[in-house]
């Protein structure tokens, strides 16, 4: 079409040169006759030169092909060129701002926003942060009712934190073309219900345009957010595209700031693909993962920590504490109780004691026992410690009494009788009963005072050795010989039974026992002789029972001669007394 | 899949929400239902060989087309003018709305509704007014939302002549 032009013209002026030259004279016509031939193919080449220099097309043309590179030669040179053309370039772009500003807008949108709110976003980050930590103290005894409510339902405390702390779940993110309102891209959280996105994406822009239409909004105002319940629809407008998102939950500020973001990015990376959009939404795939940051879901950390007790309020603290010290508290005073019942029961189980009263005083705090007590019965109060109730807490009224059991009597006899350690009493149907070996006199004051026993009716004794019938009997001997004096072989064999017998029960006692065998002399001879006789005397009944005794005897011979007179010699008869052996019965380890 | 928006333009009670919803959900309802604003509904369709979804904005009928509210027919890619071929008026209503979407959207493809084509004894517009129309390389349909003569029709030829571009 250009070309062709030119050529229009070149002929036009062609002909008007050939008007022109009508005019002159005709031999013009064989100058430039020789003319071509001198010059003859040169001619051409001035003819384009000429065409080259006047041409403004062609001028333009040429210029345009140098024009880039010379522009970077001479920026890569020096300034002179930015200084020249700043004026023109300010010019250029007040007059397109007078004009339409929306290419301008349109191309700065991307990069403006983040830019301002990194600034704003550093100028308020002091405030939060003073704001988040008056939050974290005001919500105080959140905490204690969550760990309450947790312990009613069941639930962990995690669980009821992390419900009652979810502040916001965005469920579902629409790209949107700005200009049709049809759906660019769209995605959804796991587990959430999904409406018809195309249609929600027509009827958000319509209900925007609506909106517009009706309200006479100003141009440039848009439609930032629906609530309806705990679901918001939060929509970020973008000068090809929107946002909108619809969250369940109250979600911050902070995530309009991350969605116009991302809307921004949209516009940078897809800006190509959405201005030339003519419904294939195809290349606006590659957009999900960018849609897919914004599927956030928040719990609320300030108070989930104010909770969790990490940094508890002086609230959260006092009544803590408060918590705290009731339930120890009650702990302790019901330990106290637990204490003092076991007490009353053990009393109660303890033979010898009746109770009749335990209470507690309602004024003074303090337990008051009473009851009756056998004095042979444990002391209720040596039975505190062990039931570990403190002794001053209680005060005690023990009527004394004389229990009637079997253990009572028995044992209240013990207290009174004394027995030896060779003697078992045993009590049954009122009968004291005593086994074992002891001391004729003991044998007989027993029988004295068994009768004076409360709930005692028969002392019996037939099972007990009365020591008399070892330590009475004595035998004799020949005069001033060692040889028993005839006759005495049953005497001799009853007392062997008898010290048997006490053996066998010593054994049986683990009691050890001596057997002292005392020598005696008359008066008749010297004393000296007298020593050895009564010595030789004892002797032969030592070896005599050694003999005939099964358990070996403890024995001990004591030579008295005549010290130890057993009858004052005053007729033959006593002497015949005296010329004998005599026995005792030692307990070694009385105690 | 390719999306198209579709604008229904036409005065009171032509009969576009009819229209609307004989296309997509096959029903007919003789009651009269203001629609107030704008209603949405969208429907996949076979054009040009590929499946195209129609987003379908059902708008407000207005008395005059100074009312139009033109930022509903931004971006779209066609839409139907509907008249109701009882009433004569609405022919003149749906030329004034034709000329004023073509200011706001410019040269897009559109196609004239003559809707109630089974009322045929009450016809009001002449052949020789459709005729004129067709002369201007418009393309006419009469419609029955009722009995749903092409309606189908109609919105195919729109899908057609958009994919076209």
């Amino acid at each position: 079409m250009d070309t062709e032009h030119i050529t229009e013209d070149r002929a036009q002026e062609v002909r008007d040169e050939a008007l022109r030259t009508d005019d002159v004279a005709a031999d013009d016509a064989s100058m430039a006759e020789l003319r071509s031939l001198l010059l003859g193919p040169a001619e051409a080449q001035i003819a384009e030169t000429h065409e080259r220099l006047t041409d403004p097309q062609r001028q333009l043309k040429e210029v345009s092909r140098v024009l880039p590179a010379a522009i970077a030669a001479r920026t890569r040179q020096d300034q002179e060129l930015s200084e020249a053309l700043a004026p023109t370039v300010a010019a250029a772009i007040n007059h397109t701002v007078r004009r339409n500003p929306q290419p301008l807008v349109d191309a700065i949108f991307p990069v403006i926003g983040p830019a301002i709110r990194r600034a704003i976003a550093a100028a308020l980050s002091g405030m939060t942060q003073s704001l988040n930590q008056t939050l974290t103290h005001s919500v105080s005894a959140q905490g204690l009712k969550w760990r309450v409510e947790a312990w009613r339902t069941g639930k962990s405390f995690g669980e009821v934190v992390l419900l009652h702390t979810l502040l916001y779940r965005v469920e579902q993110v629409f790209l949107i073309h700005r200009e049709t309102g049809l759906l660019l891209q769209h995605v959804v959280a796991a587990n959430v219900a999904v409406q018809d996105a195309d249609m929600v994406s027509s009827m958000l822009t319509a209900m925007q345009d609506f909106m517009h239409d009706s309200f006479k909004t100003p141009e440039g105002a848009q439609l930032e957010g629906v609530e309806l319940g705990d679901r918001t629809l939060w929509v970020e407008q973008g000068p090809l595209a929107s946002l909108a998102a619809i969250i369940q939950g109250k979600a911050p500020q902070d995530l309009r700031v991350h969605l116009q973001d991302i809307l921004e990015r949209i516009h940078f990376q897809f800006n190509e693909a959405l201005r030339d959009f003519a419904g294939d939404a195809a290349p606006f795939v590659a957009a999900q993962p960018l849609l897919e940051d914004c599927l956030q879901v928040q719990f609320d950390e300030q108070k989930q920590v104010a909770a969790g007790g990490r940094k508890p309020s002086p609230l959260v603290s006092i009544t803590g504490v408060f918590l705290v010290a009731l339930l120890l508290l009650s702990f302790f005073v019901l330990r106290r109780a637990w204490r003092w019942d076991a007490y009353v029961e053990s009393l109660q189980r303890e033979p010898g004691i009746v109770v009749t009263e335990a209470r507690k005083h309602y004024i003074f705090g303090k337990y008051v026992i009473s009851g009756l007590r056998d004095p042979l019965a444990r002391d209720p109060l040596a039975l505190l410690p062990e039931a570990k109730v403190d002794p001053a807490q209680v005060v005690s009224r023990w009527q004394p009494y004389q229990a009637l059991s079997p253990e009572f009597v028995l044992a209240r006899a013990q207290s009174l009788l004394a027995p030896p350690p060779t003697v078992k009493l045993t009590f049954a149907n009122g009968v004291l009963a005593a086994t074992g070996f002891a001391p004729h006199q003991w044998i007989e004051e027993t029988h004295r005072t068994a009768r004076f026993i409360p709930g005692l009716a028969q002392f019996r004794d037939d099972q007990l050795l009365d020591l008399e019938r070892i330590e009475r009997p004595l035998l004799m001997f020949e005069l001033s010989a060692a040889q028993l004096v005839p006759g005495q072989e049953e005497q001799l064999r009853q007392l062997t039974a008898d010290i048997e017998h006490m053996l066998t029960v010593a054994h049986a006692m683990r009691k050890r026992v001596r057997l002292e065998i005392t020598g005696h002399t008359d008066r008749s001879g010297p004393e000296e002789r007298n020593l050895t006789l009564s010595q030789e005397r004892a002797n032969t009944i030592a070896a005599e029972l050694t003999a005939r005794l099964t358990n070996s005897p403890d024995l001990m011979i004591v030579p008295v001669g005549t010290a130890e007179k057993v009858r004052e010699e005053l007729t033959e008869a006593d002497r015949a007394v005296n010329r004998s052996v005599t026995f005792k019965v030692v307990l070694l380890d009385a105690q | 899949m390719i999306q198209k928006k579709i604008c229904m333009l036409g005065t009171f009670a032509v009969g576009k929400t009819s229209l609307v919803r004989r296309f997509v959900a096959s029903i007919y309802d003789g009651k009269y239902h203001t629609t107030v604003g704008v209603k949405t509904d969208k429907k996949v369709v076979q054009a040009g060989g590929q499946e195209v979804m129609l987003l379908l904005w059902d708008l407000q009928g207005e008395e005059s087309a100074q009312d139009l509210r033109r930022s509903y027919l931004r971006g779209t890619a066609g839409y139907l003018l509907v008249a109701d071929g009882t009433r004569n008026d609405t022919l003149y209503a749906a030329l004034a709305l034709q000329a004023k979407a073509q200011e706001t959207v410019g040269m897009v493809p559109f196609t004239l509704l003559l809707n109630k084509a089974d009322l045929t004894e009450q016809w009001s517009i002449t052949e020789r007014e459709t005729a004129a129309l067709e002369q201007k390389g418009w393309r006419v349909i009469q419609t029955s939302a009722k009995t749903g003569a092409g309606v189908e029709e109609a919105f195919l030829t729109l899908a057609q002549k958009m994919v076209e571009g």
